[in-house]
């Protein structure tokens, strides 16, 4: 991220913004067009885990941290991430 | 014997530890209401599809870009203080809580139009969980507004510096809490059906 950031001239927290916006849009966008599904939905599901590690890691700055205080975000997400995408899935059968 | 400070604070969250502890306690309730949605709806899904696309997913774009603004410039805040810059530390932690204000003048609009349907709590299951967790999460956006208030005015009179800065990064990771939180709920409840 920093790499890339340094490449496009911004800040790595303004590229994390940036990304974060047009992945909200994207969400967005799925729901007004009526999208639907169990692939859709964890589409979207998979964006918003995806969102909240780029906020854990630079936002709340635990990318840098080492040891187990870089974790409770990620885990955060990955148990009702994987209990939400459990749900729908079962819902679609 | 000299202490090379950096290394030890690296194996530690920014802020103060008993904040990190609050904020987990948080996110684990946040974590068991979702998890409840979503198997409730499993239970309902016709009900919850159909009484979801009466909210109004516009207005919650509207507070996530909110949410999203007011994180990136508390992140900026943060930056401020650690180059001993109070003055611009104020300006972004107040530019932070008009995007709060933003999110909450529009969220009690929906709730006006949802109380000037007859909607409530008792209306149906998807709306007792939309307006349950939408109001707690609510309350978190109040305390975390009033602690980043807090933050500015002792910024303003010279509490923080380059060297203690830990209220700031205290006050910034509930913030960013609040809204990663609402980055799930957005498209659980608004979007994924």
């Amino acid at each position: 991220m920093k790499q890339l950031s340094d490449y496009l001239g911004i800040r790595p927290c303004t590229l994390v913004y940036l990304l974060l916006i047009f992945f909200s849009l994207t969400t967005f966008l799925v729901g007004q067009m009526g999208f639907s599904g169990l692939g859709m939905s964890l589409l979207v599901l998979s964006l918003a885990l995806i969102k909240g590690q780029l906020v854990g890691s630079y936002f709340m700055g635990l990318g840098s941290v080492c040891g187990l205080w870089r974790w409770p975000v990620f885990i955060w997400l990955f148990i009702p991430g994987i209990l939400i995408g459990m749900a729908f899935t079962l819902s679609y059968q | 014997m000299t202490v090379d400070r950096s290394v030890i604070q690296s194996n530690y969250p920014p802020g103060d530890l008993a904040i990190w502890i609050f904020i987990l306690a948080e996110l684990a309730v946040f974590a068991i209401f979702f998890a409840a949605y979503a198997f409730t709806r499993l239970q309902h899904v016709e009900l919850f599809n159909e009484y979801q696309l009466t909210l109004d997913r516009e207005a919650a774009l509207i507070n996530t870009l909110a949410l999203i603004t007011s994180s990136y410039f508390v992140v900026r805040s943060v930056t401020a203080i650690k180059l001993d810059d109070r003055r611009r530390c104020v300006h972004w932690l107040l530019a932070a809580l008009s995007m709060g204000l933003l999110f909450l003048i529009v969220k009690t609009f929906e709730y006006v139009q949802h109380y000037s349907e007859g909607i409530n709590l008792s209306s149906n299951i998807f709306y007792m969980f939309y307006l349950s967790l939408t109001f707690f999460h609510f309350m978190h956006v109040i305390m975390g507004m009033v602690i980043l208030a807090a933050i500015a005015v002792m910024a303003a009179r010279g509490r923080y510096s380059r060297q203690e800065h830990t209220g700031v990064e205290s006050g910034a990771s509930y913030w960013h809490m609040v809204d990663l939180v609402w980055l799930i709920l957005f498209p659980l409840v608004y979007v994924m059906r």
